[in-house]
């Protein structure tokens, strides 16, 4: 492994980015090849010697490694940071999965206390219950001083930021869209102010539009930076059912409120699938979490 | 406050993927994928074999889940972290053993196992603070007869097997042990220690570890196209607790 008190040069942070956009490793394994090399433009190296010069297809134009480094200068200066697998910030809980993306853009800054992160999430289309609800877990998990993570959709993400602002705490959104973007735009101003007061980060190219594809490869984020996954309300097609999924194939805890239930993809996940709790409050997700992430854990038949 | 065995050996489950069955394409020792002309993997074909039975708990795709979980419980980046992958490690054996020990001992040759130990770091420094001896330590069913009586030479830098690489610090004559390891990646490390256990006079020694590491690019018929990504995803069924790779042998 390398070593992550050294400072990352903003040449290696490039290469990076010319890794991702270069394609010649799977995306799920990019970050742990550059891990496992420990250094990008090391990789970049081994994949490309027959290649000159190098140019790589970034945001719908052809720019070179130089380049790549000046884009990389341009979004910090836009307030825009570069996060990638080398640097000793990259969200500890995040590193732990195995299609941990190499680069996060983060709006704002991320915290230590992020690793007691837990994602809320649920449909965009929530009934009046399922908010109230969303909104009771954030602030139970405030209570024990969780971070609480969403994706600023419409509905039961809205609602458990929203939560979590009043009741003074910490939310972070991972989003399905570059840094540019805000979807839907009525969260725009909420967006804003968890990029000023907390973090707001995003695995895509900051000029990435909304597509089919990028929600999903958000959830599988969503589910790596925090803790553990609660679904409030979700159907069948909802990335929210997707996160579950993801969640459980991360090794993480899923908790699924009562309500779920009368989904057959719920009832599945309740009784098939190793690591998913079903709960009625957030109390109780509290006390599972207590538990599963106690310092003083020990094994008992 | 206590995990159950239970609960804390499913947190990976999803990940988990069974040991294919035994036949043509998978090594008779290791379990990994072979060209079907041959009956061993290379490294297995080239060193000396002193196990009587390797059983790996799942395979281990490089980069995968497991892998990661195997590789965070010692390296990971913060007491958090290490203690999460290890406290379900620890479970993963803890289940295992206590369902499939017999299986091993059966497959071994031998009635049962009257000592337990685990394969060490070939550093020194590093053995001393051996996060795999700290996690086997929790594992109930074999307490009482664990015990380390392999210490790292110190004069085997390389990888691969060697027979100075591990000495046994206590005789063993007609003891059967069963040796265990987080990991089997070409088995050099496990069978220098099956060779020191088997020179200090041990009966039988077996081979129990978590994960069969497997590089998911890798092609067992060079030029075939197939990979061992392909052969991992055409493993029947899901993991499962009821069987293991020599269940019922």
């Amino acid at each position: 492994m390398f070593d992550h008190d050294t400072l990352v040069s903003t040449r290696e942070r490039a290469a990076v980015l010319a890794l991702l956009a270069r394609r010649r490793v799977q995306w799920n394994r990019l970050a742990g090849s550059i891990e496992e090399v420990g250094s990008a433009l090391g990789l970049l190296d081994q994949l490309e010697e027959a290649d000159d010069p190098r140019l790589f297809a970034v945001e719908g134009a052809e720019v070179t490694l130089d380049q790549l480094e000046e884009r990389v200068i341009a979004y910090e200066n836009e307030g825009i940071h570069l996060i990638t697998v080398l640097d000793a910030a990259y969200p500890m809980n995040l590193r732990m999965v195995h299609d941990r993306p190499p680069a996060l853009f983060v709006r704002g800054a991320l915290a230590p206390t992020d690793e007691r992160s837990v994602a809320v999430v649920g449909s965009r289309r929530a009934s009046a219950a399922g908010l109230d609800k969303a909104a009771e877990i954030a602030r139970d998990l405030v209570a024990r001083e969780y971070v609480v993570v969403s994706g600023l959709a419409a509905g039961i993400d809205t609602a458990a930021h929203r939560a979590t602002l009043d009741a003074g705490g910490r939310t972070v959104a991972v989003i399905g869209t570059g840094l540019r973007h805000h979807f839907p735009s009525q969260n725009a101003e909420l967006q804003e102010r968890l990029g000023r007061e907390s973090a707001v980060v995003s695995q895509f190219w900051p000029g990435q539009e909304p597509r089919r594809w990028t929600f999903p490869q958000r959830n599988a984020v969503m589910s790596g930076f925090a803790r553990a996954s609660v679904v409030v309300e979700a159907g069948n097609k909802s990335g929210a059912r997707m996160q579950a999924r993801l969640a459980v194939e991360h090794g993480r805890p899923v908790f699924l409120l009562r309500s779920l239930l009368r989904h057959e993809w719920a009832k599945t996940y309740a009784e098939h699938r190793p690591g998913t709790y079903v709960v009625d409050s957030g109390e109780e997700v509290v006390a599972h979490l207590e538990r599963l992430y106690s310092d003083e854990l020990i094994l008992t038949t | 406050m206590a995990l159950t065995v239970e609960e804390a050996s499913e947190a990976y489950q999803r990940a988990m993927i069974p040991i294919a069955p035994p036949g043509p394409g998978i090594c008779r020792v290791c379990w990994g994928f072979v060209n079907r002309d041959f009956d061993s993997c290379y490294p297995c074909g080239h060193q000396p074999d002193n196990l009587k039975a390797v059983v790996p708990i799942t395979y281990s795709e490089n980069l995968g889940q497991i892998h990661l979980a195997l590789r965070n419980y010692k390296d990971g980046n913060s007491e958090g972290v290490r203690r999460y992958a290890a406290v379900r490690l620890a479970a993963i054996f803890w289940r295992f053993l206590a369902r499939h020990e017999e299986c091993v001992a059966r497959a071994a040759g031998v009635d049962g196992f009257d000592l337990v130990t685990i394969v060490p770091s070939s550093d020194p420094e590093r053995d001393k603070s051996s996060a795999f001896a700290q996690i086997t330590g929790w594992i109930k069913p074999i307490e009482s007869r664990l015990e380390r009586v392999l210490e790292p030479t110190g004069d085997v830098k390389e990888r691969g097997f060697a027979a100075g690489r591990f000495r046994a610090t206590a005789a063993l004559a007609e003891r059967s042990v069963l040796l265990l390891d987080d990991t089997w990646t070409t088995g050099g490390q496990a069978q220098s220690a099956a060779a020191a256990l088997t020179a200090a006079g041990a009966s039988a020694v077996a081979l129990v570890a978590i994960g069969r590491h497997v590089n998911r690019d890798y092609e067992p018929v060079k030029g075939s196209g197939e990979t061992c990504g392909d052969l991992l995803d055409a493993i029947p069924g899901e993991f499962s607790w009821d069987t293991c790779a020599v269940h019922g042998s």
